[in-house]
């Protein structure tokens, strides 16, 4: 029996920083690609964003939040380290307390680590209805240029056996060692890089190559057998690195690549992306998704589009509704100023 | 954010029990009269004669019945920091298509544009955050292209 995506939905909260403003303030902005950036009200964190995603996720398809069976949830922001995170999420949505919630939060793989454990529900129980959300606001210190790139938004897929709008094809992760490429201490509330840029292409590379190649082995496939491919967006170059790599191209990049627009978005990186691509792929497309998390592990997903059913959240209104902030009240936002 | 060290107290315990409304608003249906009390009641609040419900979900709609603007030194101090990093912000009573009148903050409207009769709908935001624990619950924010 197919089991794929049967809704989803994206959200992009209305705060933008354009690059100019980093530029003005540090007299440089280190983030390829990325021409501005969403940001989250002070009022917002990513289980409120998590909760509005849910809903309209569920609204997408039409479903009954009593229906889900399994609800997974991915953020490496999250507002608390120890504490369920669902339970926040699912309450407010009304996803009955009887689903099994998962919190996935230790890398920006965990959007696809989410997304493969929900698929693993649904192959044991395919009767069930399972909710992913990836919901994300990657914070480091203002005075590290790795802080230049984070965004902040949020993506809910709804997983099914029935009414599916993009069956999924096979899995394949790849996981490995690699150290000092953004990690986060205990105790420490923003991200560290040691910046060894050589070194952290090559696990990059390692990670998503491996795990890419290992679902175009399963299907038997080439790279210009998809239509779309979406990777792992910590700024708008990296994909292009990886894409160049594996043989895919550009063009194939082009409708996912929503990083140019709202930043690194973390864990909800790949499935914003892959929101955007459901919104404008045709019926028949191939969609290759990789995910990559730092230290190392990354997971690839092929996706083949079956109904040219879509959300009535489209990524593209998210993206277009927008208010502009300057970099002093981006600083007061984040909390910044103490 | 920071914690605010003086605020107006609600115990973890006493905020946990109104988790249903503040989350999800659940109001009570009377068996009785029909109308809709929210916050829920002990005895209806309409027909003053029956303590009979039914739990109901509001939808969340509604439509601005009046407004203020809370504006530096005006904002409570659980609010105070809001106020420093966002600025004015609006409070409203709203008439939710079921009926009832709440009052709740405003959230993704410009003050300048709130009006009286318009829509709003609810969502979950961050409220404030007391001893640690991050006190969640619903806003009104604008109906349209949301």
């Amino acid at each position: 029996m197919a089991i794929g995506i049967s809704g989803y939905a994206a959200y992009i909260p209305k705060l933008r920083i354009k690059k100019e403003e980093y530029a003005k303030a540090w007299g440089s902005f280190s983030a390829a690609g990325v021409a501005e950036k969403s940001v989250m009200g002070f009022d917002e964190d990513v289980l409120t964003s998590a909760a509005k995603v849910t809903k309209r996720a569920l609204e997408s398809v039409p479903l009954a939040p009593e229906k889900v069976s399994r609800f997974a949830l991915a953020s490496t922001s999250a507002p608390y380290t120890e504490k369920v995170l669902s339970g926040t999420v699912i309450v407010s949505v009304g996803i009955p307390g009887t689903a099994f919630c998962s919190d996935h939060s230790s890398s920006t793989r965990a959007g696809t680590e989410a997304m493969v454990s929900a698929l693993e529900h649904m192959m044991a129980s395919p009767n069930g209805r399972a909710v992913v959300v990836a919901a994300d606001a990657p914070t480091a210190s203002m005075w590290d240029s790795i802080e230049h790139p984070m965004g902040a938004g949020a993506a809910a897929f709804v997983l099914s056996s029935e009414d599916l709008i993009a069956e999924v094809e096979a899995c394949a992760s790849y996981a490995s060692e690699y150290l000092g490429e953004r990690f986060r201490p205990k105790d420490d509330e923003t991200l560290h890089d040691l910046n060894v840029k050589k070194y952290e292409e090559g696990s990059l590379l390692t990670n998503t190559v491996k795990a890419g190649n290992a679902v175009l082995k399963m299907l038997n496939r080439k790279p210009e057998e998809y239509q779309h491919v979406v990777i792992q967006q910590p700024d708008a170059r990296v994909p292009s690195t990886v894409a160049s790599r594996m043989g895919f191209t550009d063009v194939q990049l082009a409708a996912g690549l929503v990083s140019k627009s709202v930043g690194d978005l973390g864990t909800a990186s790949t499935l914003v992306g892959l929101a955007a691509v459901l919104d404008v792929a045709k019926v028949g497309d191939r969609i290759m998704v990789i995910s990559y998390g730092s230290g190392a592990a990354s997971d690839a997903i092929s996706l083949k589009v079956v109904s040219d059913r879509k959300s009535p959240f489209k990524v593209q209104a998210e993206l277009d509704r927008k208010e502009y902030i300057d970099y002093v009240k981006y600083l007061k936002i984040k909390g910044a100023i103490v | 954010m920071c914690e605010v060290r003086c605020m107006a107290h609600v115990s973890v315990p006493m905020y946990w029990r109104t988790i249903p409304q503040r989350y999800k608003l659940v109001g009570q249906k009377c068996k009785k009269c029909g109308h809709v009390n929210f916050p829920p009641k002990g005895v209806c609040k309409y027909c003053s004669a029956s303590s009979d419900f039914e739990e109901v979900k509001l939808s969340g709609l509604g439509k601005v019945h009046t407004f203020v603007l809370i504006s530096a030194g005006g904002a409570p101090p659980e609010f105070a920091e809001q106020e420093k990093a966002g600025g004015q912000y609006p409070v409203a009573i709203v008439e939710l298509a079921e009926g009832p009148k709440v009052i709740g903050q405003m959230a993704d409207a410009d003050p300048k544009e709130v009006k009286i009769g318009m829509p709003v709908k609810t969502e979950l935001r961050r409220i404030y955050s007391e001893e640690g624990v991050i006190r969640y619950g619903f806003k009104f924010v604008p109906a349209e292209g949301k």
